[in-house]
């Protein structure tokens, strides 16, 4: 320790104010700290003062993990999250598993392909997996219809008369629906050409209307001027109690009217009931007959499907004379394909076009 | 757009989300027209009406999920490359650059429906089950002519041909025909294959017309599929019996366009070796008649034949038969021409009579080069004519008009040729897809035809009314027994009511005795007793049919209400039947009437 400077001794009359005791305080400081902390440790070996800790200290633990998993937000975005729900995969489990499996099939069928050498595989060869999602047919119209017995190049005399019967009918029909129309604009109109001086005389109507009119208008001043004068009359204490009065009266009339006609419903429940269930019913009925009469439409004529309607081709039917019951004389008057055609429209698959399709 | 991903402003759901228009598809797909078109007829996918129209009314629908379905299939990306492709060869073509032109030619890429039938098809039942509208289709286009301007090619042409003849075998060869009708329109077969009944139209054999007013390009498009799908069906049917598929054919007679007979052959022949029955006998036969053919295929198509010979086909017909696991119908059908042989005229329909014929079982030859037999063969049964007169006449044959065979077919009977005779108008042919029962009004013919049936399946059990006695004349058997049986019939009814007449009597008798026996005082209270119960048994008659009315009136009310209304719509129905088929009969009688008439 260095020399202290020692501080002024003015004023100090005994020699021990101005000797420091300090050194000697800090000897004593410290060996009563010593005597209470249990000893100085500069004498104790260092082995009883240090060990390896080999218990478990959890929390610390916990503390340098925790300081060690900390993942940035990056990753974390990328993290499942168990609050939200995944956005479910366009391809199925399933799916996935039939594709590959397909594609060993397909493997393993061109193997055979080149022993059958003929480049045609048998592509139902495995029928195992029973179950298959059944694709609904598109139309409830079978693909070949069978025509009516009429219909035979040398059909017998009643059902040929049928189905000659049901080919006028269907001539008959559009030759009225012709006839009862409504009469197209003609293309020529009798009469004159007329000049576009003559056009502005013209009148659009006869003059006749306009006096009237006039003297209705005068009317109406009349009476706007008549109502006026009454509005400016005063409303004396008597009317307007009167007012007051049927007001009320009113009102209440009109409770108890009200009230009567509650009670009456109430006791008319019952009927009530009875109506409502009978009009449910009703609708209930006449939704099944909707639905009923819709299945029958479909099963001779397609949804409407375009700009056209379908139109159905005329039976084809042999006129009596044309019967010789010789297959050798039919009349070749069709062909197939406008039938097939027709056939495709009539199930819904080709839109049906219009009349006049090019050339 | 994404399945995920709605822009602002789209709708969430109802008919605006489900449905697109089809311009909104083809923007979707972002293909043509024509290509969108091709697609959905490939895959499968048709127009559909939505409940609400949203664009209106004039618009075509498709569902959403189905333009997904679509865009999701290869085919679709490989159209575009294909595209792509045909730019390219037509700017190398532009550019006068000879040799990327020749090698972009030659390597085009090309593409193949199999996936798809598998995809629409997954079982073979469900392809059976659609074939319908493939053969009718298949077989139009085998008859139509090839057109340059629509784009019908005559390799295609050939190629449905090629297909209708495969399955025309097939069937003949299998006997799965069952019915055949001749209408104005065409010919409708059935065949029943694998319990499928498979209904197809097939056009006369006349010279068919393209009507403008049926879009080809569509056809055409839907005829790539069937042919794709009727391919793979054959294949499919040929390996069932045990035959290879692409059938290999006599060029002799594929040049004579007898492709069908040729196919019958070539199947007889594989199911022979692949019943390892090659004998050396018709080898040392096939060395003799051995036509100067060189190729290799025809020798080994040869090699097995039994040739151009009646006995060696109907060695092969039998041969067929050993056959196993057959139905009861199958073998009706194959023995149905048995032991008989036709000839075709020349002026017969010759495509469905050569189909037919063999179908059940009978044995046909025609006029032409090829032909198994000639017409002056002894053994020919039947020839088959449609001209009124004859140059010269077999005795030993009969000849009938075509509608024999096919209404033959149809009632599974031989019917008496007399009807059909040479010059005569043949008796109607009736439709084989009317149930008469069901329709309740039965024509005349049927009912004959039915008569015979009937006659002809007692004559396999013989009854005792009928008597074998002229075994020339089969038809005047079949109507005798069919008389006897219903006087036999009559007979036993009479014998029936006079027993229980007999047996009342005694009855009554007894019990008088026993009445007397008891007490004589009693006797008149007997008889009266006696007299009324007679009364009552007189009655029973009339009594019962009041019984019955009112035991169903009884029910009518006990029913409940909604089983009651059924009940009555079905009885207006049935009425409704009847007075149809009461309004045929008046018809026909008023007819009769005006012929017998005319007559006087």
């Amino acid at each position: 320790m260095g020399k202290v400077s020692k501080g002024s001794r003015k004023g100090k009359k005994a020699w021990r104010a101005n000797i420091s005791t300090d050194d000697i305080h800090d000897f004593f400081e410290k060996s009563t700290k010593d005597a209470l902390s249990g000893g100085s440790l500069a004498a104790v070996p260092s082995e009883s003062l240090f060990f390896v800790d080999k218990s478990r200290d959890l929390l610390v633990k916990r503390k340098i993990e925790k300081q060690r998993e900390k993942v940035l937000r990056t990753d974390s975005v990328l993290q499942k999250n168990p609050f939200v729900q995944a956005v479910p995969s366009t391809v199925s489990k399933k799916s996935r598993r039939k594709r590959k499996v397909v594609n060993i099939d397909v493997q393993g069928d061109n193997e055979e392909a080149s022993v059958s050498a003929s480049g045609m595989v048998d592509l139902w060869a495995d029928e195992s997996d029973g179950k298959l999602k059944k694709k609904p047919k598109p139309s409830v119209i079978p693909a070949v219809e069978v025509e009516p017995p009429g219909c035979s190049y040398n059909p017998s005399f009643e059902s040929h008369q049928d189905s000659l019967a049901c080919a006028v009918a269907d001539e008959m029909q559009k030759v009225y629906k012709h006839e009862l129309g409504p009469e197209p604009v003609p293309l020529t109109v009798p009469g004159e050409v007329i000049d576009e001086e003559d056009m502005y005389f013209l009148e659009a109507d006869e003059g006749g209307d306009d006096d009237t009119s006039l003297e209705n208008l005068e009317g109406d001043e009349n009476k706007a001027t008549e109502n006026r004068s009454s509005k400016t009359k005063p409303v004396t204490r008597v009317e307007l109690n009167r007012r007051a009065r049927r007001k009320d009266l009113l009102k209440k009339e009109t409770e108890a009217k009200k009230i009567g006609q509650q009670s009456k419903e109430i006791n008319s429940l019952p009927d009530i009931i009875q109506e409502i269930a009978r009009e449910d019913e009703e609708k209930q009925r006449r939704h099944l007959r909707r639905v009923v009469a819709q299945q029958e439409r479909l099963k001779c004529r397609p949804p409407r499907l375009g700009k056209h309607k379908f139109e159905p081709a005329p039976m084809q039917v042999l006129l009596s004379e044309e019967i010789t019951g010789s297959l050798r004389q039919l009349k070749a008057c069709c062909t197939l394909a406008k039938d097939r055609f027709k056939s495709l429209e009539k199930r819904g698959l080709v839109v049906p076009t219009g009349r006049n399709r090019r050339r | 757009m994404p399945k995920h991903y709605r822009p602002a402003g789209k709708k969430k759901e109802g008919n605006a989300a489900k449905y697109v228009t089809r311009s909104q598809a083809v923007k979707l797909l972002q293909v043509n027209l024509s290509t969108f078109r091709r697609l959905c007829i490939l895959k499968g996918v048709f127009p559909r009406e939505p409940k609400k129209k949203v664009k209106g009314n004039h618009h075509t629908y498709y569902h959403l999920k189905d333009i997904w379905f679509v865009k999701h299939d290869p085919l679709l990306e490989k159209f575009r490359e294909m595209r792509t492709y045909e730019k390219k060869l037509k700017k190398a073509e532009a550019k006068k650059n000879r040799d990327l032109y020749e090698r972009l030619r030659t390597r085009k890429p090309s593409y193949t429906l199999d996936r798809l039938i598998l995809e629409r098809y997954p079982k073979f039942v469900d392809a059976l089950r659609d074939l319908d509208d493939c053969l009718s289709m298949v077989h139009l286009f085998a008859a139509l002519p090839a057109l340059e301007r629509e784009n019908i090619e005559v390799k295609r042409i050939h190629h449905c041909r090629k297909l209708s003849h495969e399955w025309q075998a097939y069937i003949a060869r299998t006997h799965k025909l069952r019915k055949v009708f001749i209408s104005v329109k065409g010919i409708y077969f059935q065949a029943e294959v694998e319990g499928q009944k498979i209904t197809w139209l097939t056009p006369h054999a006349l010279q068919q017309v393209l009507p403008d007013d049926v879009d080809y390009s569509v056809m055409l498009t839907f005829l790539e599929f069937y042919e794709t799908l009727l391919a793979f069906t054959n294949f499919k049917l040929y390996h069932s019996i045990n035959v290879n598929y692409p059938p290999i054919l006599d060029p002799q007679l594929e040049a004579l366009a007898e492709e069908l007979y040729a196919l019958s052959r070539y199947l007889d022949a594989n199911t022979r070796s692949a019943r390892a029955s090659g004998s050396d006998q018709v080898e040392g036969q096939e060395n003799e008649k051995q036509h100067d053919e060189s190729d290799l295929r025809l020798a080994q198509l040869q090699h097995q034949l039994p040739h151009n010979e009646p006995g060696a086909l109907m060695h092969l017909v039998e041969d067929a038969a050993g056959e196993d696991e057959e139905d009861e119908d199958t073998k009706e059908c194959k023995n149905l021409f048995k032991d008989m042989k036709f000839f075709l005229g020349r002026e017969v329909p010759r495509e469905s009579l050569l189909f037919v014929i063999p179908a059940f079982g009978g044995i046909v030859s025609w006029e032409g080069d090829g032909a198994p037999f000639r017409e002056a063969d002894q053994s020919i049964t039947h020839q088959i004519v449609d001209r009124p007169t004859q140059g010269h006449k077999f005795l030993s044959r009969e000849y009938v008009q075509p509608q024999w065979i096919y209404d033959c077919v149809n009632a599974r009977i031989i019917l008496p040729t007399e009807g059909y005779l040479v010059g005569r108008v043949p008796p109607p042919h009736l439709s084989p897809f009317v149930d008469n029962e069901a329709e309740g009004y039965v024509p005349d013919y049927a009912e004959t035809v039915k008569r015979l049936q009937a006659a002809a399946r007692n004559e396999v059990l013989p009854m005792p009314g009928t008597v074998k006695e002229d075994l020339e004349d089969p038809q005047r058997l079949l109507v005798e027994g069919i008389i006897d049986r219903a006087e036999a019939n009559e007979a036993a009814e009479k014998k029936r009511k006079m027993a229980t007449l007999e047996k009342q009597y005694h009855d009554e008798l007894k019990m008088e005795l026993e009445g007397a026996q008891y007490s004589s005082s009693m006797i008149n209270q007997n008889i009266e007793s006696n007299t009324a119960s007679g009364e009552a048994r007189e009655e029973p008659a009339p009594d019962l049919q009041q019984i019955a009315e009112d035991s169903t009136n009884m029910s009518k009310l006990v029913m409940p209400r909604k089983k009651r209304r059924l009940l009555e719509a079905m009885e207006i129905g049935k009425k409704r039947k009847q007075a149809n088929v009461d309004l045929l009969k008046e018809r026909k009688k008023k007819n009769e009437a005006g012929q017998t008439s005319k007559a006087k």
